[in-house]
């Protein structure tokens, strides 16, 4: 292993390491914005904050201009008003913290933010990633809030949870109530049953014992056994079979036929009480494990679509004001600031800047908006500010058609989500009309054998193990991925993924890391190289987006000169002047512009570079060439052992790209010569996942960006490297950690595993079935020998189904 | 064995109070984040060593 940062943990790449001596050593870091977080850790006397990081954790780097981020409209009434409850002297408010990773992350936004004078309660939900703060605003900002959390290396979002969610939750607390209250019945039944079964049926206080299991039955069958009566019936008035149905006749048969046997004074028969009871608990434990599943996914996506833009500063009347997006209309004028993402698709009216539309087209390099030109919500604007006059909000953004052309895709998968609809019918009704049959079979001979048999007949088949073969595997192979970093959002996805033979990646972000670094620099005879980079960096510095070069310079230590006469031409180059000197730095195209020819030399240099896809930047002092800088794309460190090792496993590998075929072509070959196709468009790439779908085809694709929402969603399995851009994770049935390729060999291999264990489960369960069936309908096996047998199947099912964890553990 | 006509009552009772308890914990939000809690009694204390360390950094 190389070194790494001290910080987050991310391998440290030889050619730019910060170091600094903080505390007693010295240590070294990644990017300047860790060793900074890092100071302010140590200097608030919280050091520990390392040891109690798991070593092999990686922390989100802070984004890199964190320091200079303005979060003083936060204090705006009229933003609060969106997120701020007020609870007597303390305000309180909802954060949402994306790089919560650890414990030791918990601990250290708790201690920090309660140490300051004026929050009185600092609270993480480590669960869900949540901060909840409540504070005096009299002797606090928010906005303060905001920059201490940024100051110790986490974004937080305001958050304001929708009503979906809410909803959510209060189900979810519905079911946790019935499934603890089923609970509690069953282990106080258990005492009943017990002295049942050791004789006290035959003697003096059989009937206490009876009436006692009716106390406890009676409200657990009507409280717990509610949603299964309800959804069986409502699926009956809808004219549908669901799985509920069965539960529901089962466990309502039995608690009829028991407490007709309780109050019938002639009957000599049995009470079943207990087996209603365990029965429902046993399945309401099912319905948890699932739901809990479906929860995760659900939080996670929630979590996502706070990051859209929900502010927007509107121009009126020539002042400014930051305002919800809610209330910005069309035709009004928002400003957007350099490093902003833009809230609104509308038109350029002043201002010039290049704005990286990247996560909507696949286009690497930002592209210069002037006046009159159109901008997209959700693209970033990287250099001026603009004046942009509102044209689309919303819902009616190109974003948002992008969304929806993901939600078609989506609907275009749903075949194979209706097989699983299709089946479950037929399995209900087969199971009902076995009852039914074995119940017409036994009624001549004996009322209630007839009875007790169709009982047995329903619980036995009731698909619990059934039921649990699958979602209990997922539940498990879900909190190996999500112990990976990997965030499963659907267990079909997994499924799927075990069967995939052919991968598609996507290039920028994906394979290489979508962060432009200084890789090459060349000055003219006579010169030095550190002199260039220190020219570059003054110059770059007063840009306002600093970009590797400032970086580079900081570490090697190179001190900033004072430049005079600064301007900028967005998307090309700048000018300045440092002393007498007048220094222009820009493109090829800048340079033509300006009218400073380039020497042969640099010409050839300038295509050998292109031929490596290196985008390169000239450096001009006093209308002569001194020297030129090469930035590339660098490819993530793992992206290679990813592609070869599933290449060795047999996979099929493709790359497909939004970016320059020049660089593209560069790119493959250095991966060892893979298939690609480059310069294409969102709608391209749908089509040729579809044609390879065609091709019968299992594939996985591997993308980030918005632009490959839709092909993400095309695609068997969609795979997306989490990053800053939220959204794009959307389309993504799993999303792998950010910085981690890698991962998606674990998940490969657990997807795989999983496959295996679940299959096992389904023979299990239907071996039980096949082997009790027959005998419950002969009158064999009494409900309660049936609801006993049902639990140990799905115990067996859930046993083999943690063997995913344990095997995992082995193979680490 | 007349005992159990008042202990069977009596376990139910204390079964209605570990249903209540726990419903009061789940309204309370006890239950919300179950991971967090586990490792927050591990974290809570700061190092006796890293505070001797920066004790001798201030000296």
């Amino acid at each position: 292993m190389s070194a790494t940062c001290y910080h987050c943990g991310l391998d440290l790449q030889a050619e730019s390491t910060f170091s600094a001596v903080i505390g007693n050593s010295e240590k070294s870091f990644c990017c300047h914005g860790c060793q900074t977080v890092c100071q302010t850790i140590y200097d608030a006397g919280l050091a520990s904050f390392y040891q109690k990081a798991p070593e092999t954790q990686i922390l989100t780097p802070p984004a890199e201009d964190f320091e200079y981020s303005d979060t003083s409209f936060y204090d705006l009434e009229e933003i609060q008003a969106d997120y701020v409850n007020q609870q007597g002297e303390f305000n309180q408010i909802e954060l949402l913290v994306e790089n919560i990773h650890c414990a030791a992350c918990v601990w250290l936004i708790e201690k920090s933010l309660n140490a300051q004078e004026g929050l009185e309660e600092a609270h993480v939900n480590f669960t869900t990633k949540r901060l909840k703060v409540a504070w005096r605003p009299k002797d606090l900002k928010l906005s303060k809030i905001f920059k201490l959390l940024q100051q110790i290396g986490y974004q937080a979002t305001p958050f304001d949870s929708d009503e979906a969610e809410q909803q959510e939750i209060a189900t979810h607390r519905q079911l946790v109530y019935r499934m603890a209250f089923a609970g509690f019945a069953m282990m106080n039944m258990l005492w009943v049953s017990i002295a049942l079964y050791t004789g006290a049926d035959q003697g003096e206080f059989k009937m206490w014992f009876y009436w006692i299991s009716f106390i406890i039955a009676t409200p657990t069958f009507l409280y717990a056994g509610y949603p299964f009566i309800k959804q069986g019936l409502g699926g009956l008035v809808r004219r549908q079979l669901t799985m509920d149905l069965p539960i529901a006749i089962g466990a309502t048969v039995t608690y009829a036929y028991s407490t007709y046997v309780l109050l019938a004074p002639s009957s000599t028969g049995h009470i079943y009480f207990d087996t209603v009871v365990n029965f429902l608990f046993v399945i309401l434990v099912g319905r948890y494990f699932e739901a809990a599943a479906k929860r995760k996914a659900l939080s996670e996506t929630h979590r996502l679509m706070t990051l859209q833009p929900k502010l927007a500063t509107r121009i009126e009347a020539g002042e400014s004001q930051v305002i919800s997006i809610k209330t910005v209309k069309e035709g009004d004028i928002v400003l957007v600031k350099p490093g902003d993402s833009i809230p609104v698709d509308g038109k350029v009216i002043s201002g010039e800047s290049a704005v990286d539309e990247s996560m909507l087209t696949g286009e690497s390099i930002p592209i210069v908006k002037t006046v009159g030109e159109h901008v997209i919500a959700g693209s970033i604007n990287t250099e001026g500010a603009l004046k942009v006059q509102v044209e689309h909000i919303l819902n009616q953004t190109a974003l948002a058609k992008m969304l929806l052309l993901m939600a078609q895709a989506q609907q275009d998968k749903a075949p194979i989500q209706a097989l699983a609809d299709k089946v479950v019918p037929w399995f209900v009704l087969a199971t009902i009309s076995l009852a039914i049959v074995t119940f017409l079979i036994w009624y001549r001979i004996d009322v209630e054998k007839a009875l007790l048999a169709a009982t047995s007949v329903l619980i036995i088949t009731c698909p619990c193990a059934l039921g649990l073969a699958t979602p209990m595997s997922m539940a498990i192979a879900t909190g190996v991925a999500a112990k990976n970093g990997v965030i499963l959002k659907s267990g079909m996805a997994l499924q799927q993924l075990a069967r995939v033979n052919h991968m598609i990646f996507d290039k920028t972000g994906t394979i290489t890391q979508g962060k432009l670094s200084l890789c090459y620099s060349e000055p003219s005879e006579g010169d030095t190289a550190e002199r260039l980079l220190q020219i570059a960096a003054s110059l770059e510095s007063y840009s306002e987006h600093p970009i590797a070069i400032v970086r580079e310079a900081k570490k090697k230590n190179l001190s900033l000169q004072v430049i005079t006469h600064f301007q900028n031409v967005p998307g090309k180059g700048v000018s300045a002047d440092i002393g007498q000197q007048h220094y222009y730095i820009g493109t090829q195209n800048y340079l033509e512009e300006i009218g400073v020819e380039l020497a042969p030399k640099w010409l050839e240099m300038l295509q050998k570079c292109e031929q490596e896809a290196i985008s390169t930047i000239f450096i001009v002092e006093d209308n002569v060439v001194s020297g030129m800088m090469g930035f590339r794309d660098k490819l993530r460190p793992d992206a290679s052992l990813t592609i070869d090792t599933q290449r060795n496993e047999g996979l099929f590998v493709e790359v497909l790209s939004g970016d320059k075929k020049a660089v593209v072509k560069a790119m493959m070959k250095r991966l060892g010569g893979l298939n690609y196709q480059a310069e294409l468009l969102p709608e391209d790439k749908v089509r040729f996942i579809k044609a390879r779908q065609q091709q019968e085809k299992v594939i996985a694709m591997i993308g980030d960006g918005i632009n490959d929402a839709a092909a993400l969603t095309q695609a068997d399995v969609g795979i997306a490297m989490s990053s800053g851009v939220g959204m794009a994770v959307e389309g993504a049935d799993i999303v792998l950690p950010q910085n981690k390729l890698a991962s998606l060999l674990v998940v490969k291999h657990l997807a795989e595993k999983t496959d295996k264990v679940i299959k096992q489960n389904l023979m299990l369960s239907l071996s039980y079935n096949i082997i009790m069936v027959p005998l419950a309908m002969m009158a064999m096996i009494n409900p309660l020998v049936a609801a006993v047998t049902m639990p140990i199947s799905s115990l067996f099912v859930i046993a083999n189904a943690s063997r995913i964890q344990t095997n995992k553990k082995a193979s680490r | 064995m007349e005992v159990i006509y008042g202990l069977l009552p009596g376990m139910l009772i204390l079964g209605v109070v570990g249903v209540v308890v726990f419903i009061w914990a789940v309204k309370t939000g006890q239950y919300d984040d179950l991971d967090g809690a586990g490792h927050r009694v591990l974290l809570d204390d700061e190092d006796e060593a890293e505070q001797n360390n920066e004790q001798e950094k201030l000296k």
